[in-house]
């Protein structure tokens, strides 16, 4: 095969994805009715607002006519005042994401990030909000189009075991959804929000995890890897492991709800063996909630 | 092999592996079960967590104990363990196996074939010769490989009698024969007999002797006898053991001529007697029908009693002449009769019209001459049919002229006039004696005393088969009694009186005697050697060893006396033995045998038959340690965590999944019901299905059209015609069947023609129909004409012939000349009229009154004609205009004349209708 071929076959199988994880998304989107997100009042915007009576001052380019035209009172259309948020979204590309207990019945978490990420970023867009991945890869833009290239972004996988969160290039007084296992180091993560929250940048932590992480259902001696092979530890008996370790899991996750709640952002947590409908409710809730 | 406690090992030096057991314990102990790899995400938060405990890197200690257990029974199975091992006792020398074969092993000949057929196995091992010795069959001893003595033993039966004295004689002989010393093994029976003793010692002189013998004590049933009006039954067994019930069974023919146990007797043995009776009470009728008895469950010809006729008690009608002498009963001509027959016969007095619809085995006249026509036709047809006549001569029968000039159908000879005295007061000479019997006489045999004497006696004719006549006869020669036999009975005159007036006969036992010989009566008591004296026996039944009977064949006959009393072997094989008319059973037991148990000296070791066979375990201990490898897979895995829920529900998922394919039967006609009731509630018109879609819709709507046209015309009001699936639907509904016929119908099967020629031969009737008669005319020539042949190869048709001028189909409903349908050929074949059928005179047709023809073949597609739609309209055309309609009006009337002839027959053949008939036809 020569290089050339390789690369429109791996092509064409990434392109395969994209259509899945994008009906998928659209389709979670679908499902979401889109509240108002206007201003509520006159201002700059696409949406009509009202008409008003033609004052004085106002040019004769701003007339009506097809208003006007039915009396002798001239009338200025006015639309409403709509802005646009830039959101950013982090989705951890990581090996770790990469797992699923059991690949018949559940999907991998890297499968549920992206699907939830590329959901909430086509409800925003619908909203007229700016979506853009963190870092300088693709910064916030409008339009389906952005969707397209989102979703390219998205189902690229990264090599590293646990992938730290992007923080560069944060838009100031931005929004951003981090979307990730949160098993990797927390100094990142820390690192991140803190930065974010230094720029103004408020948002969403939201935890994916399978649920075998949450109830580590293993006995026997048992050599545990890392999904990128780069850690292992070596059990002779693990269920008597179970407990540290939800402790541990416990620990972290009170870490995250801390800093989050020190950082103004959101923390939520969702397992792969839930719906994602509701976790793209909960996910547009908590954005629209500090949107509003 | 070597034995340790009872359980013998074919390798035993395997079982010090079992010594490495521990050796094996502490290694798999150390060694820990190997660790699952698993991705895991939250490994991360796993680092640095310790073990607490290290004890799970042990095996447990019930695993090492499984692991020990399986590897221990594959150590000893692999040992060879058998149970109840067969350890050699003897030497290596040659092996004598010595049966006594006799009836008292077969309940248990099974075991004993089965035990000596393991011994000759085994012999056959060590390489040991063997010969085989039975005792009440003895031949010389060879002494053969072991298994072509094995190929022997098959052919080994117990013999239904005790080795006899010859046969102990025989066997010594067998055994001096042999050189050299043997080992002996002797499967007794049970039962001692003479010159057993003498057989051991000499036996113990070539070398060891060991018994095999069964403990169970020998039961046996003695003849039965018929005493206080009950069958006495006496069974003996050969140890006086504990009490002891044994069911007795009568068996014999039940009037349906099955054989069935037709009565039960329990005989109770007291502890310690060897020797019980029953009494069984039974109706004569029942009586005479039991055959033999039987020691319920046993096996054996001992337990078997077969009865003859002793227990049959014969009815004799006694008649005499006119008994005017009253009170006078030494003179009665019947006194002596019924003093000798009434211990052993059941009598009978009467009239001679009421006694023989009781159809009794003997008739006695006593100076009887004349009967009247319809006495003597029935006494006549009574001895036809197997009766036996017993005249008695006397002053009547002297004095009439009965047999005189021509004999007499039921007298044996002619008689001449007045008979003779001798040796009374007014004549000359002495009294008579009786001359010794003939050897064919069947008194032959029988003393003749001195005292007899004979004063007067009806004299015979002499004639050319009087000589075959007599069977017994005075010293000058004049008989004494005849005898002539009449299809299966007889007619027996004994020239005398039946009392003492003519001869001193009746007052001598050899009157008794006598009759017994005659079968008249039957001894009460079991006949002794000097009453069979002269007789000969021929064997009718014979039983073998097991007690089973088997027919005589072509065994030789036995002398009387030697039947009586001597004992039973290969020349008197017990069984059923007759001589005329009478029939004597022999049985093993006799009255006086006993039982006795054989003793063994104390020398010889005896064994019971039961041994034990060898049980191999190594196969059961094997499976065992597979089974334990098993288990302890699933106790690794399950240690190991490999056993997870989902793991055993995909193991379980792997089940049979046997469907059941059950096959749909293909429902070709709905409810045979349904279509019976459909077919017969109304007349109704069919046609066969020839697979031909057109054709099938055109002859239904043709006969659709005939169904309408005969409604509306004639009496006939048929219902809607059906379509006829050959193979399926039955036929005998319709009383006619259009066939048409296209060159591409499938040949119906053999089930089918069956069917179609039950149809023909009850009166069903097939219009076939070539369809063709536009382009040919009949015969082979078309291709329809020849798939109708081929058609019709099989079905039974009669010879057929153009349809004459003079068929009654010609005037059954219309009078008709021509039978057009869509085409207007000419030629309608039927059946042939009776090549004798001819034209009176003055008739216009013949007299053909006989039947109706089964086949109508023609070829001019009457159905297309017929059709009409549902409105009645016609769906063919039919010639051109006006004659066209005509043509399809014939047609018509063709088919009602057809439907006539097959519903009223010949009726319109009938010569009563012959006037209306030629008024009609103008003549």
């Amino acid at each position: 095969m020569t290089p050339d071929t390789a690369l429109r076959h791996s092509a064409e199988a990434e392109a395969a994805r994209l259509p899945a994880l994008l009906a998928r998304a659209e389709h979670l989107a679908g499902t979401v009715l889109l509240g108002d997100h206007g201003r509520r009042r006159a201002g700059m915007g696409d949406d009509f607002w009202q008409y008003r009576p033609a004052q004085f001052g106002d040019s004769r380019r701003m007339i009506d006519h097809r208003r006007s035209a039915h009396g002798d009172q001239q009338f200025v259309r006015e639309r409403e005042w709509q802005i646009a948020q830039s959101v950013m979204l982090w989705v951890d590309q990581g090996a770790s994401m990469r797992f699923a207990s059991d690949p018949k019945t559940l999907g991998t978490k890297a499968d549920r990030a992206r699907l939830l990420g590329l959901a909430i970023a086509v409800l925003l867009v619908r909203g007229g909000e700016r979506v853009g991945l963190t870092g300088t890869s693709l910064p916030p833009r409008r339009g389906n189009a952005q969707i397209m290239r989102l979703a390219q972004a998205l189902v690229v996988d990264a090599d590293a075991d646990y992938a730290p969160p992007e923080h560069r290039a944060m838009l100031p007084h931005a929004r951003a959804v981090f979307i990730s296992d949160f098993l990797g180091d927390m100094a990142e993560v820390r690192l991140a929000l803190t930065k974010a929250a230094d720029r103004g940048v408020r948002g969403v932590v939201y935890q994916v995890l399978d649920p075998a992480e949450e109830q580590f259902p293993f006995r026997g001696r048992t050599i545990f890897e890392s999904v990128g092979g780069s850690l292992r530890h070596e059990t002779l008996k693990a269920s008597d492991l179970r407990d540290r370790y939800l402790a541990r899991l416990a620990e972290r996750r009170d870490e995250l709800a801390q800093l989050c709640r020190a950082t103004g952002w959101q923390f939520g947590l969702h397992h792969t063996g839930d719906s994602a409908q509701s976790a793209l409710l909960w996910l547009y809730r908590a954005l629209d909630g500090g949107t509003a | 092999m070597t034995v340790l406690g009872g359980i013998g090992f074919t390798a035993p030096w395997l079982l010090l592996g079992l010594l490495a057991l521990p050796v094996l314990w502490i290694i798999l102990r150390a060694v820990p079960p190997a660790p699952i790899r698993r991705r895991f995400p939250g490994v991360a938060l796993l680092l640095g967590l310790r073990d607490d405990e290290t004890v799970t890197d042990r095996t447990p200690w019930w695993l090492l104990l499984l692991r020990m257990l399986a590897v221990a029974a594959m150590i000893v199975g692999l040992a060879g363990p058998v149970l109840n091992p067969t350890v050699n006792r003897d030497g290596n020398g040659p092996l004598l196996i010595v049966l006594d074969g006799t009836w008292a092993g077969a309940g248990h000949w099974g075991d004993k074939i089965g035990l000596i057929q393991s011994q000759l196995q085994e012999a056959g091992r060590a390489g040991r010769p063997v010969g085989i010795l039975q005792l009440t069959a003895p031949e010389p001893v060879s002494f053969q490989a072991a298994n072509a003595a094995a190929s022997r033993l098959p052919g080994l039966k117990p013999m239904p009698w005790s080795p006899s004295d010859a046969m102990i004689d025989r066997a010594t002989e067998a055994l001096a024969a042999v050189e050299g010393d043997f080992d002996t093994h002797w499967f007794g029976d049970g039962l001692a007999y003479d010159g057993r003793d003498t057989l051991i010692a000499a036996l113990q002189e070539r070398g060891t002797v060991s018994a095999y013998q069964t403990q169970a004590e020998v039961l046996g049933l003695g003849p039965a006898s018929f005493e206080d009006n009950a069958i006495q039954l006496t069974a003996r067994r050969s140890v006086g053991g504990p009490e002891r019930t044994v069911d007795i069974i009568a068996q014999g023919r039940d009037p349906a001529g099955n054989t069935r146990v037709l009565a039960q007797v329990p005989a109770a043995f007291e502890s310690g007697a060897t020797e019980t009776t029953a009494a069984l009470s039974l109706p004569a009728e029942l009586r005479a029908r039991i055959t033999r008895f039987e020691l319920r469950g046993l096996r054996s010809a001992g337990a078997l009693s077969m009865t003859d006729d002793a227990l049959r008690r014969r009815e004799v009608a006694l008649i005499a002449g006119r008994d005017d002498r009253e009170g006078l009963e030494l003179l009665s001509p019947l006194h002596y009769l019924e003093q000798a027959l009434a211990p052993s016969a059941d009598l009978l007095t009467g009239a001679l019209g009421d006694l023989l619809p009781a159809n009794p085995d003997v008739v006695v006249l006593a100076d009887i001459a004349t009967l009247s026509p319809a006495e003597s036709d029935a006494l006549a047809e009574w001895i036809d049919g197997g009766g036996m006549l017993l005249r008695f001569a006397g002053p009547r029968l002297a004095a009439s002229d009965v047999s005189r000039d021509e004999e007499d159908p039921l007298m044996p000879v002619r008689l001449r006039a007045g008979g003779r005295s001798v040796g009374g007061a007014m004549s000359w000479g002495e009294p008579k004696m009786l001359a010794p019997f003939a050897e064919e006489s069947p008194f032959y045999g029988l003393p003749v005393p001195e005292d007899v004497t004979v004063t007067a006696q009806v004299m015979a004719q002499p004639d050319p088969n009087l000589a075959n006549r007599v069977i017994a006869s005075l010293s000058d020669g004049t008989p004494l009694v005849t005898r002539k036999a009449i299809g299966q009975g007889q007619v027996v005159l004994f020239h005398v009186t039946a009392n003492a007036e003519w001869s001193s006969l009746p007052l001598s036992g050899l009157f008794v005697e006598m009759l017994e010989r005659l079968a008249v009566s039957s001894a009460a008591k079991r006949p002794s050697a000097a009453d069979l004296e002269g007789t000969t026996w021929t064997p009718v039944q014979v039983m073998d060893g097991f007690g089973t009977l088997s027919d005589a064949g072509t065994l030789p006959g036995v002398a009387g006396p030697a039947l009586a009393d001597a004992p039973v072997g290969p020349d008197l094989q017990p069984g059923l033995y007759r001589s005329g008319d009478r029939r004597l059973a022999r049985n093993v037991l006799t009255a006086d045998t006993t039982l006795a148990p054989a003793a063994w000296p104390a020398s010889i070791p005896v064994t019971g038959l039961a041994v034990a066979a060898e049980w191999p375990l190594g196969g059961a201990l094997l499976v065992l340690a597979l089974a334990l490898l098993v288990g302890d897979i699933v106790a690794s895995l399950a240690l190991s965590g490999r056993l997870s829920p989902a793991g055993a529900g995909t193991t379980a998922a792997i089940a049979l999944a046997a469907v059941m394919a059950m096959p749909q039967a293909a429902q070709a006609q709905d409810d045979p019901e349904d279509f019976a009731l459909a077919a017969t509630s109304e007349l109704v018109l069919a046609h066969v299905i020839t697979g031909n879609p057109q054709v099938d819709d055109i002859a239904l709507a043709g006969l659709r059209g005939l169904a309408d046209t005969l409604y509306f015309r004639t009496s006939v009001e048929p219902s809607l015609p059906m379509s006829i699936n050959l193979e399926t639907d039955e036929l005998a509904f319709f009383p006619l069947l259009y066939w048409p016929v296209t060159p591409d119908q499938p040949i119906p099967s053999d089930e089918a023609y069956a069917k179609l020629n039950a149809y023909l031969r009850s009166g069903g009737m097939i219009l076939f129909d070539t369809r063709d008669a536009d382009v040919s005319r009949f015969g082979a020539a078309s291709p329809t004409g020849r798939k109708l042949q081929q058609l019709a190869a099989p079905l039974d048709i009669p010879p057929l012939e153009p349809l004459p001028s003079d068929h009654v189909l010609t005037r059954t409903f219309y009078l008709l000349q021509d039978f057009p349908g869509r085409h207007a050929g000419r030629e309608v074949w039927v059946e042939a009229a009776p090549p004798d059928a001819e034209q009176i005179e003055g008739m216009p047709f013949r007299n053909l009154n006989d039947g109706v023809t089964p086949v109508v073949i023609g070829g001019n597609d009457w159905a297309a004609a017929w059709a009409v739609d549902r409105e009645g309209r016609a769906l063919l055309p039919v010639g051109r205009g006006f004659s066209g309609e005509r043509q399809r009006e014939l047609a018509f009337r063709f088919g009602v004349n057809l439907v006539m002839h097959v519903l009223t027959g010949n009726y319109k053949s009938d010569q009563v209708h012959v006037p209306a008939l030629l008024d009609r036809l103008g003549q």
